[in-house]
């Protein structure tokens, strides 16, 4: 397979992957802040500017973060890199470099869902709320990996997609529990119960919620959400289920077999799903929460530059 | 009143359709059907016109989704803009097609014996059929060509030879010899597609041949080229990348292939061999179906400036290490100047009658055709030699005194860059006009795709007809407002 498609097909699937994230969090914490009071109302869009790592660019095009802003800004536009219209611009866009690779049927779906992206009018959507197009941004993604699944060949490409997608879900949702976290820590309750709906909206971000009960069968207790968020060996969004992914896909490509390693990208992917498999988060928050994932946010981005100095862009000796 | 207007006797879609002084080719007058479009045409008249929108709309969109658009590049950055493809079928009988095809055939074979003799020993010269300074003259002939042994001899693997009916003789004229990266085929094999799905019934009905072996042929031709053998030749389809117009067909043709879509930049060249690159390291390459013109194949060899290239890929062909289809230097073959002349060749190299006719052409280059194209401006079409996509021409019966002025003053500067030709009343097939939702006779041409493998010609019936669809207009290109029909050549005679 040639470097190029290889390299395609990974940021493919990370750009359909960051626009679904970003759609299920904008969605889930729109609705949330609709049910509290006005004046933490404001405060909570900070969070998520946070998330999408475009903090900075979004106080130089705006004066306030108010809902319609933070909403214009994540989704529809432009000049920001990650916002959903550009990443699912941007999915397209690799994919059409690789359209005799990929199946047409992932291309037509693909060049499908970024033509009914483009169709969407900011201004009504402001308006209407964030629901009506996070939801078809979720709908348009689940449906695109389902495609994708069902009519392309499982091979090596199809492991650079698994990569990319794994990898993606394994920042981002490093990524939220940080930032929920750290903003929960700020606003303690100083009366009465500890406020759940923060959590709540964290598991319903990432579809976990109804998991999160059928496990604990109890109230959201901050620590068993992030328990889960981070060390669940089967929920499809945790941390540890994704890393182990990213293992098993570049185990795929590679050959390696379990105790063994082909790379630095794969020696890498190995440490963090070991340090996963048996961390417990009782250690994670002695250790600190937020250390602790940053730490594994930077072998993240390691793991990353290691794929591509491996698969992508090595250099050619002549 | 002469004839009765034809929605006198069609209602629907058909009501006010004029065949005016053209040959139509749906109707030899008005309301009365030529036999081959018989079935079509009742199809079509018993449909009311919302059905049929109904359907276009649906068309239209099956082309958007399956993102088969071609870029222009007006406003600076590229927009995507669909390839309009009309509904009405263009429709020739098994007999007039075989004629066609046999034309081709001749001429493919004309044009490959004249590419192997200019680039070899040139016998046409020493015969003084051809002269020196037309062929040395001409900006697409490449002296890094002369005495290369092109892979079984074989120049002009892919032809997309243009042809027009004229309306004066209902005759098929050859207007033009596309033998360097000709693009359309994709079209051709999709436009079936959609048509198949819009109209099962009235395709069924007619018979139409099929066309779908077309990518099948065209691989096992670029297999055989392998300089080193054998079935597993790794054959690669070399673009320019998705910002070229034509990027949707490189890809389309790659897949139905099963070969790699490469760019410049995932291959190399190492020690006279052609690799790309692999997840997996360098693999070595054999044959390359090259999308990209001449002058920016190789960097080293033509255009220094060129990032579309590969750095050393001329001399790894001209080694014999690596095949390129078609091969290069081809455009001395299809530049204007020299089609006059390729009658000339069918009798030379073949010692044949050229079966298909070619529009009267005045040379520039010569005095005496100089003396006259300046003297009849005003009646006649001036191409530039080097030029292809309707850029550079000059349609005199229609043109402004300024712009005459301006072609004047260019042809008397450098006549050696220009032709003449008798401007060609194109035939007309009923088309579909959008804002009046009925069907009105709009100008057509052919652009039947040939391959050849050193030994025979292979033509899928039919091929890309383009369609004006301004009314009036006789250009068809795409990039000034042409669309496409499907091209039915039917099994029979209708």
């Amino acid at each position: 397979m040639l470097s190029r498609i290889a390299d395609s097909l990974f940021w493919l699937a990370r750009y359909i992957e960051r626009a679904e994230d970003t759609a299920r969090i904008l969605d889930v914490n729109y609705h949330m802040l609709l049910e509290r009071s006005q004046d933490s109302y404001h405060l909570r869009w900070e969070p998520l500017l946070v998330m999408s790592g475009e903090e900075n660019l979004f106080r130089r095009l705006y004066s306030e973060a108010t809902a319609e802003n933070v909403f214009e800004f994540l989704a529809f536009r432009p000049n920001n890199p990650s916002s959903i219209v550009q990443c699912i611009g941007k999915a397209r866009e690799n994919a059409r470099t690789i359209r005799d690779y990929i199946s047409r049927e992932m291309w037509e779906d693909i060049n499908g869902l970024y033509h009914m992206v483009m169709r969407f009018n900011p201004r009504d959507e402001i308006v209407a709320g964030p629901h009506r197009f996070c939801d078809k941004i979720k709908f348009g993604t689940h449906r695109f990996h389902g495609v994708t699944d069902a009519t392309l060949p499982h091979d090596e490409g199809w492991q650079f997609l698994r990569i990319g997608w794994s990898l993606e879900r394994a920042e981002m949702t490093s990524r939220l529990v940080d930032v929920q976290y750290q903003k929960l820590l700020d606003e303690l309750p100083t009366v009465g119960t500890p406020d759940n709906h923060q959590w709540m909206a964290v598991l319903r971000s990432v579809g976990a919620f109804e998991a999160y009960h059928r496990q604990y069968h109890s109230s959201i207790e901050p620590e068993k959400v992030a328990g889960m968020l981070i060390l669940h060996s089967q929920h499809p969004r945790s941390i540890r289920f994704s890393t182990t992914e990213v293992q098993s896909g570049l185990r795929a490509i590679s050959g390696s077999v379990p105790g063994s390693y082909a790379n630095e990208a794969e020696r890498l992917a190995g440490k963090v799903v070991e340090r996963l498999s048996y961390d417990k988060i009782e250690e994670i928050f002695k250790h600190g929460l937020h250390t602790y994932l940053n730490e594994l946010s930077a072998m993240f981005s390691l793991i990353g530059s290691d794929i591509a100095r491996t698969y992508f862009y090595y250099a050619v000796v002549a | 009143m002469e004839t009765a207007p034809a929605h006198a006797i069609i209602p629907g879609l058909f009501s006010g359709y004029e065949t005016g002084a053209f040959y139509d080719e749906m109707f030899s007058a008005p309301g009365q059907p030529r036999r081959p479009y018989a079935k079509v045409f009742q199809r079509l008249a018993s449909l009311a016109p919302e059905q049929f929108e109904e359907r276009r709309k649906l068309a239209d969109l099956s082309f958007l989704i399956q993102g088969i658009t071609f870029t222009v590049y007006s406003d600076g950055r590229g927009t995507e803009r669909l390839f309009p493809f009309d509904l009405i079928p263009r429709i020739l009988p098994n007999s007039e097609w075989l004629r066609i095809d046999r034309g081709l055939t001749q001429r493919v074979r004309a044009l490959n014996l004249f590419l192997q003799d200019i680039y070899g020993e040139q016998c046409i010269l020493r015969d003084r059929k051809l002269s020196r300074s037309l062929v040395y003259s001409c900006p697409h002939f490449y002296r890094e060509m002369v005495g290369i042994q092109v892979p079984r001899g074989i120049f002009t693997h892919i032809c997309g030879i243009d042809l027009v009916r004229d309306s004066k003789s209902g005759e098929f004229y050859v207007l033009e010899d596309n033998v360097r990266t000709p693009s359309g085929i994709s079209y051709v094999l999709e436009n079936r597609l959609v048509m198949t799905r819009i109209f099962p019934d009235a395709f069924h009905a007619s018979e139409v041949l099929p066309l779908d072996h077309y990518p099948a042929e065209l691989c096992r031709i670029l297999r055989s080229l392998s300089p080193r053998g054998g079935d597993d030749a790794q054959i690669v389809l070399l673009s320019p990348g998705i910002y070229n117009s034509a990027y949707f067909e490189h890809s389309f043709l790659a897949r139905q292939m099963g070969i790699e879509l490469v760019e410049g930049r995932d291959l190399i060249v190492d020690g006279g061999i052609v690799y790309m690159k692999t997840i997996r390291g360098l693999k070595r390459v054999d044959v390359i179906y090259r999308r990209i013109d001449d002058e920016f194949l190789d960097p080293l060899a033509f255009r220094p400036d060129s990032l579309l290239g590969v750095p050393g890929l001329m001399g790894a062909y001209r080694s014999g290490n690596v095949a390129l289809a078609n091969a290069v230097g081809n455009g001395v073959a299809d530049d204007k100047a020299i089609y006059a002349y390729v009658p000339e060749f069918i009798r030379y190299y073949l010692g044949e009658e050229p079966i298909l006719r070619t529009v009267e052409t005045y040379v520039c280059a010569k005095p005496a055709d100089l003396a006259f194209v300046l003297e009849h401006l005003s009646e006649l079409v001036v191409k530039t030699v080097g030029e292809s996509g309707g850029y550079g021409m000059l349609i005199g019966p229609t043109a402004d005194r300024h712009t005459l002025e301006q072609f004047r003053n260019r042809i008397t500067q450098n006549p050696r860059n220009y032709i003449a030709q008798p401007v060609i009343p194109l035939s007309r097939v009923p088309s579909y006009d959008v804002p009046s939702r009925r069907l009105a006779g709009r100008h057509v041409d052919l652009r039947p795709y040939c391959l050849y493998d050193g030994e025979k010609v292979t033509i899928v019936p039919g091929g890309l007809t383009r369609v004006a669809l301004k009314r009036g207009s006789l250009v068809v290109n795409s990039s000034q407002g042409g669309g496409s029909k499907d091209t039915w050549v039917l099994r029979g005679e209708g």
